[in-house]
């Protein structure tokens, strides 16, 4: 628990700083998410063993479909419960997190519902690093994963890797990995089926 | 894509500490970078010029929702 209360404390400074300095880091943040990333396949390939692929099986194939559906579910709920157009909404909810990907594909079409779709899918992955140790106790660490969306195989999955463990980590990177490979194509389908 | 170039870097450089029979703690320093990630992605979205509340309360609402909705169908599979 103690270094969740870290990770929100990191969080919220970087909130602050970000708000009220905005200084510049230049590509700071993707270098340390790349040195994250080699550490994490440092510690796979210390500990790697071909029988915890084995125990990935299907659900790990099956669970990225169950995101998206849940997403556009989610979105489409939102989209009533909200007046957003659907086009947009689900646009949105395509995203599955990416939001560095689904915010300027929106902006092509709509500026305003641009800003939404890199705003919401930004807050997911917040969202994600702030509750995934909390409901990994709760549902499990396994199904847990699905909130992070495409997130899970990059940005979130220090933090699925740190609370949920080694095989959990597995499962988050082919989950976000499955993910990456669909959203760029997922979220111009939907504005292109609804452009009327 | 490059995202598969450290990882599997570390997982190269991994097998080989293992073949040697090395076995560094790996956790004070992931734990040390994971605080630095998140804190400049925290600048990350400080920097986001949020045009009024109304942005912000619409984005919060399909954040929760899009969650939610992954959440009930891994659930109820």
């Amino acid at each position: 628990m103690r270094f969740l209360y870290l990770v929100l404390a990191a969080l919220v400074s970087g909130v602050v700083v970000g708000r009220y300095l905005g200084p510049d880091f230049g590509n700071a943040y993707e270098l340390v998410l790349y040195l994250l990333i080699f550490l994490i396949g440092l510690d796979l390939g210390m500990n790697f063993k071909m029988a915890d692929l084995k125990k990935v099986g299907k659900s790990a194939l099956l669970m990225p479909f169950l995101t998206i559906i849940g997403s556009l579910l989610g979105a489409l709920v939102a989209s009533l419960v909200l007046g957003v157009p659907l086009k947009w909404g689900l646009a949105i909810g395509a995203g599955c997190g990416w939001y560095s990907l689904t915010g300027p594909l929106i902006a092509q079409y709509s500026v305003v519902y641009g800003a939404v779709g890199f705003l919401a899918n930004l807050i997911r992955e917040i969202l994600t690093i702030l509750l995934y140790p909390v409901l990994a106790g709760k549902i499990g660490p396994r199904k847990a994963v699905v909130i992070g969306g495409a997130t899970t195989m990059d940005t979130t999955l220090p933090i699925i890797a740190r609370f949920g463990g080694r095989e959990v980590a597995l499962v988050a990177f082919v989950h976000g990995f499955v993910l990456t490979a669909v959203v760029p194509f997922l979220v111009p389908l939907i504005l292109s089926l609804f452009d009327y | 894509m490059q995202i598969f170039i450290p990882l599997l870097a570390g997982i190269v450089a991994g097998y080989l500490l293992r073949r040697l029979g090395k076995r560094p703690n790996l956790s004070p320093v992931t734990n040390a970078v994971l605080l630095i990630m998140i804190f400049l992605l925290g600048v990350k979205t400080g920097e986001v010029k949020v045009e009024g509340l109304w942005l912000l309360s619409v984005s919060l609402v399909f954040a929760i929702l899009t969650i939610a909705g992954s959440l009930l169908m891994v659930v109820r599979a």
